[in-house]
């Protein structure tokens, strides 16, 4: 595996971590002086965005195409695809489609993955499985349940923030995702009500497990939401994200919205650089989005700075409704 | 399979149970011995090994932490209290514990900031102390009912709340809380009404689990919670919340389905006890707390609620 990951210096602090989480300790890791942006960037991990229309069989072989494409060497890896499970709904755009993560599923098989587990901890609802039922994944994935595992009750490491940038000191997180070798974060593309828009960053609150903290996950409310965003997505360095955009979902977001086709699938391994391409797809600047920029800084998140592959944003670009509390986030052009 | 004789096979050689595989954890562990009590096994020597287990959980502070491995006591010290009482069980310091925990929004500090900013009253949600799911949070429905059924439960064991002016307090702002949050679809969800002026809509095992709490509650509110929950246990398509709804609405003396079989499958797809009986109802997955909860609501509609019943 071989994801460029510039913007993070984090790889000695994570590896002390995942060390920790892999060896099945139970004793606290320490992430280091991994919390603060670089001032200057370097450059993005490219950003692939891909036409899909229809939540069809031809997503298998547009994953396959994205691992190549992304030069995602997982053989012999454990991978963990994190989609977003909300709610009980088959027929409205609240969770991940089971297509595309069924899709990723083979295609990281396919790549010579020695895992490949699907992993989620809703935040509202308790009863996962009986959500991703209703969701579809029982009936899209075969053998599903042999092959999830509810972060909210999974085992868990407790994890020592050093300099976070939310109030959080430490937090007891999931070893499944603690001990893969890559996470692959498939959010739904989505506005959402307090934190602007939800991809593959905000997909990562999915990985506090509720067993401890409760559902919903409030202590990360309180310790600041753009903050915690930034620092989980700090302590998941080996992040591949993949969003589902194929409809996504506008308005009041990230419940109660409505469906809004895009027609994409956007993916990289930089999930700053993947989710303020979403931005600008949804038509809302990346840089007033508070967690992208703690997570980066404004100037890093310029268009121009973020390699792009497939189609072009401005050919894909859709303009998604916005409460009017969000109107300031418009991006204009 | 009898749903004692499944949760004894999953229990771990530690004494306690998972969710699924894996660690024991407190929750499932206290719903286990709970069910296992309700069917008339207290007594057996896995369930004093459950009570083992639980007892060298309970941290210094008098809580109980989700798993042993989390160093904080939580909302799960509720849990404790609905056990029957056993021997080493410091149950009064899990009492203090839980009547001492309040959402964060209790705190003057938020109060007298929302009374600056204009946006309290006497008579909204942030008026009453609920309880959270883990300290420094704010209250939510799911800790504050199972609270309420905590408390009210040892005030029983002491000859009801009116002997227990301290407890009576707290579940009477925990009546309070609950009632306060309600949606606006008569039910209850985690505990978010609304967000940004729109309204959140209820879930079925929170609004079963809200009704068990508010069991004896006359206010028309309830009555409106009853229809809701109705409702839901007409679709629901979580064998959890079947059974929060069957704990919830029996509590008020509605008859929510005919009484089970007590037999479970431990497999997706193969029918609950309670499809066996000849009803349209959620498969269940094999974890404990849908099999703990299956049978506990089994015994409440026989006329033995372990929420309840001292």
């Amino acid at each position: 595996m071989n994801p460029k990951r510039p913007l993070q210096p984090t790889r000695r602090a994570w590896a002390k971590a995942a060390g920790v989480a892999a060896a099945g300790v139970a004793a606290a890791g320490t992430l280091e002086n991994c919390s603060r942006p670089p001032a200057r960037v370097q450059a993005w991990a490219p950003v692939s965005i891909y036409r899909a229309a229809a939540y069809s069989e031809e997503l298998y072989g547009l994953v396959r195409r994205m691992i190549a494409e992304h030069a995602l060497d997982v053989r012999g890896k454990r991978v963990v695809l994190k989609p977003n499970l909300v709610e009980f709904d088959a027929h409205t755009v609240i969770n991940t489609n089971p297509k595309l993560v069924h899709a990723a599923l083979e295609a990281f098989r396919a790549a010579g993955a020695a895992d490949v587990r699907i992993a989620e901890g809703p935040g509202h609802r308790r009863v996962t499985l009986d959500l991703a039922d209703a969701g579809g994944y029982f009936a899209t994935v075969p053998k599903f349940e042999s092959l999830f595992t509810d972060l909210n009750l999974d085992e868990t490491t407790k994890l020592d923030l050093v300099r976070p940038l939310s109030k959080l000191q430490s937090l007891y997180l999931p070893n499944t995702v603690l001990g893969c070798d890559l996470l692959v974060s498939m959010p739904k593309l989505k506005t959402h009500h307090w934190a602007g828009a939800t991809l593959s960053m905000k997909n990562l609150f999915g990985v506090v497990p509720g067993g401890v903290y409760g559902w919903p996950k409030n202590v990360l409310h309180w310790a600041g939401i753009p903050q915690c965003i930034a620092d989980l997505h700090t302590l998941f360095p080996k992040t591949f994200a993949i969003v589902d955009g194929i409809v996504g979902m506008e308005g009041n977001g990230p419940i109660q919205g409505t469906p809004r086709t895009a027609g994409v699938v956007v993916a990289g391994a930089s999930p700053v650089a993947v989710d303020a391409t979403c931005c600008r797809i949804m038509g809302l600047d990346p840089a007033r989005i508070q967690y992208l920029q703690l997570s980066a800084g404004v100037q890093n998140l310029a268009e121009e700075l973020i390699p792009q592959r497939g189609e072009r944003i401005e050919s894909v670009a859709t303009s998604f409704a916005l409460l009017p509390e969000l109107a300031g986030l418009r991006l204009s052009r | 399979m009898l749903y004692s004789e499944d949760l004894l096979s999953r229990q771990n050689a530690d004494g306690g149970w998972s969710y699924f595989r894996g660690g024991s954890w407190t929750e499932p562990t206290c719903y286990a011995l709970l069910a296992l009590a309700a069917s008339g096994m207290g007594q057996q020597a896995e369930v004093r090994r459950g009570m083992d287990w639980l007892r060298r959980c309970q941290r210094p502070d008098g809580g109980f932490a989700p798993r042993e491995s989390v160093k904080e006591s939580t909302w799960v010290t509720a849990l404790t209290l609905l056990l029957p009482p056993a021997e080493g069980f410091d149950r009064a310091r899990a009492e203090a514990w839980t009547v001492d925990q309040t959402g964060r929004e209790s705190g003057w500090v938020y109060r007298l900031r929302l009374w600056m900013l204009g946006a309290g009253s006497s008579t909204d949600s942030m008026s009453f102390d609920g309880w959270p799911w883990y300290p420094g949070a704010a209250a939510w429905v799911g800790p504050t009912a199972l609270s309420v059924l905590a408390l009210q439960k040892m005030a029983k064991r002491d000859g009801g709340l009116a002997n227990r002016s301290d407890l009576k307090k707290r579940v009477d702002q925990g009546v309070s809380y609950l009632l306060a949050r309600r949606c606006r679809d008569g039910g209850w969800n985690h505990g978010s009404t609304r967000a940004l002026g729109y309204d959140s809509d209820s879930y079925p095992e929170t609004t079963g689990l809200a009704l068990l709490a508010l069991h004896g509650v006359d206010d028309p509110q309830v009555t409106r919670g009853l229809a809701r929950g109705e409702q839901h246990l007409a679709v629901c398509q979580s064998s959890e919340g079947v059974s929060w709804l069957r704990l919830g609405l029996g509590s008020h003396g509605r008859a929510a389905l005919p009484s089970a079989v007590g037999r479970t499958a431990k497999q997706t797809g193969n029918g609950s006890n309670i499809a066996e009986a000849g009803n349209s109802l959620p498969a269940m997955h094999g974890g404990v707390m849908e099999i703990a909860l299956a049978a506990l609501a089994d015994a409440a509609q026989a006329g033995r609620n372990s929420f309840l019943d001292v």
